[in-house]
């Protein structure tokens, strides 16, 4: 059954008075960022989006959590079109900072404040996230109290918190060092191999998408739409062992071949542009 | 350590008042001055004690406390919401702020003859200048603080659903804390420079700037800076409360200065 579909999503912005941009080699003042995106999610499914940067990948998620209306097509969360951010839909942006006015525990609490759970309920909860992510000793600090690793474990967990049904993640891990990257990873495979939520995850790192995913979708250079969609053949649960397997390198292997050229497209793009120099 | 640490501060911060003190006694004794222009410190001090003791000057600090206060929190009560207003309506913003930054280019002791003029020489117009000198600092900190609110943190509040009162007193407020807490700091240090003005150009019996003027028409340098001295450290006394207090309700989450 499939959670999420999305079918046909295109999006322009509109520039700012003279800005252009190049379309397919027309100059336009306005920019092509998904041109005709499909892409059907199962429930439970984690999938990871790979692309070259300004793919519309980020673009896509804001459209999947209702921050933003496509321009055409739509995008359907259990069969209802997608028009504004929903209760099922859990968030977990880069630019979505922890609140520093609030403990570790009360930013978890966050989300449920909102939809009339009450404070015992909500503490307990919060606790239950914390000690799965092993913060239980960190429940009173607050965020610059905190490592850019444990903040982040805050932030999946103040998501986590209203049980989404969907959770989005737009390179969550993206400024943490790569020590620390694995060992989210490994935490984050571990706890959602415990529930049946749908994950939607953004990521630069070929690595990263092949150690978490089911199955990879990747983005074609701006208008971004699906390339190809590979299957990850790799067991679970799954753990950081994982990694070093000739299995892993296969898979890394297909996600790879079929990036390059898109990440090759997008740079040569670059290089045309005025005023770039290599 | 940290005894220490504080131990230190307080010698750094009392080492200037010192050596002046010192200086000053320094050249009064060289007899480079005659106390008619400056008493000695020696003089101050003895005034100190005789009015403190003998004249009923804690009556007057209490006057004048009374009126600061008065002004400062009418000031800032007013100038706390109106500085939410406009920050949280652009439509309130497009109509108020012009005026209001227009306004606030006029000193405030300009003023004092029209309100004089409206409300008398009494308690009233005093307070009301102590109270517009503590509104502009707490009214434009509270607006900038509401303004800059990080878009991210309203849209995440929105996202999950919470409505508009919540997201005032849950988000806008806490972010804000920080910038309104700058403006009460502010807002104290005004209403202290205007409780002078207010005590010397609207005339009064009661309050220290009355006695600094007194001390003007008896020829009493001595009584002058008695009445300097004290409003000078009353002020600084209640500038540190405040800043420990808008400290402490912050529990160190954003004035930290560690960051
Ligand atoms: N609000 C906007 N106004 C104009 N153009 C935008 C806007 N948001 C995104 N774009 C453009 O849309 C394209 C896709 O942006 P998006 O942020 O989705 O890329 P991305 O795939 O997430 O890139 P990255 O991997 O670097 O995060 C980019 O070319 C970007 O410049
Ligand atoms: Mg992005």
């Amino acid at each position: 059954m499939d959670i999420i579909v999305a079918k046909d999503v295109r999006k322009k912005f509109k520039l700012k008075h003279g800005q252009q941009v190049k379309n397919n080699g027309i100059i336009s003042n306005e920019i092509d960022a998904l041109g005709g995106f499909d892409l059907n999610i199962k429930k439970g499914e984690f999938l990871v989006l790979v692309g070259p940067s300004g793919s519309g990948k980020s673009v896509f998620l804001d459209i999947v959590g209702g921050l933003s209306a496509p321009t055409s097509g739509v995008v359907y969360l259990d069969n209802k079109p997608v028009d504004a951010p929903s209760e099922k839909t859990g968030y977990v942006f880069q630019q979505y900072a922890l609140f520093p006015w609030r403990t570790a525990l009360s930013n978890i609490e966050f989300g449920l404040e909102s939809r009339g759970v009450v404070k015992e309920e909500r503490i307990k909860i919060a606790r239950e996230l914390l000690s799965l992510f092993g913060l239980s000793d960190f429940e009173d600090r607050y965020p610059y109290q905190l490592s850019g690793g444990m903040q982040q474990r805050v932030a999946i967990a103040r998501a986590l918190a209203t049980k989404p049904e969907v959770l989005l993640m737009d390179e969550p891990f993206a400024a943490l060092d790569a020590q620390t990257r694995e060992i989210l990873q490994n935490e984050l495979i571990r706890i959602w191999e415990g529930t049946d939520t749908t994950v939607i995850f953004v990521t630069h790192s070929i690595d990263e998408a092949v150690f978490l995913a089911d199955r990879v979708a990747v983005v074609t250079a701006r208008p971004g739409k699906i390339k190809e969609i590979i299957e990850i053949d790799l067991p679970r649960p799954r753990n950081g062992d994982i990694r070093s397997s000739s299995e892993f390198a296969a898979n890394r292997h297909k996600v790879w071949g079929a990036l390059k050229a898109e990440v090759n497209k997008a740079q040569q793009e670059w290089k045309l542009a005025p005023g770039f120099t290599d | 350590m940290n005894i220490s640490k504080r131990t230190k501060s307080v010698l750094g911060s009392i080492l200037l008042p010192v050596v002046l003190i010192i200086l000053w006694q320094y050249i009064f004794s060289a007899g480079y001055i005659a106390s008619a222009i400056l008493p000695s410190p020696h003089q101050v001090i003895k005034t100190f004690i005789i009015h403190f003791t003998e004249n009923e000057y804690s009556f007057h600090i209490i006057s004048s406390l009374k009126r600061v206060l008065s002004g400062f929190f009418i000031g800032i009560v007013s100038g706390f919401l109106f500085g939410l207003f406009i920050g949280l309506s652009r439509t309130a913003e497009k109509i108020f702020s012009p005026s209001f930054n227009a306004v606030r280019q006029i000193s405030i002791i300009g003023w004092i003859p029209l309100i004089v003029m409206w409300f008398g020489v009494n308690e009233f117009p005093r307070i009301i200048i102590i109270a517009a000198a503590a509104f502009y600092p707490i009214a434009l900190n509270t607006f900038a603080g509401v303004r800059n609110v990080p878009r991210e943190y309203v849209e995440l509040a929105s996202v999950y659903g919470y409505n508009r009162l919540k997201l005032i007193t849950r988000i806008i407020l806490p972010s804000a804390l920080p910038s309104i807490a700058t403006g009460i700091t502010l807002a104290l240090g005004m209403s202290w420079a205007m409780l002078m003005a207010a005590e010397l150009f609207i005339p009064t019996n009661i309050g220290i700037g009355t006695r600094i003027q007194i001390g003007r028409e008896k020829f009493n340098m001595a009584l002058i800076l008695v009445g300097i001295i004290t409003v000078g450290s009353l002020g600084f006394a209640m500038t540190s409360i405040v800043e420990i207090i808008a400290h402490a309700a912050d529990r160190g989450r954003i004035l930290r200065k560690e960051i």
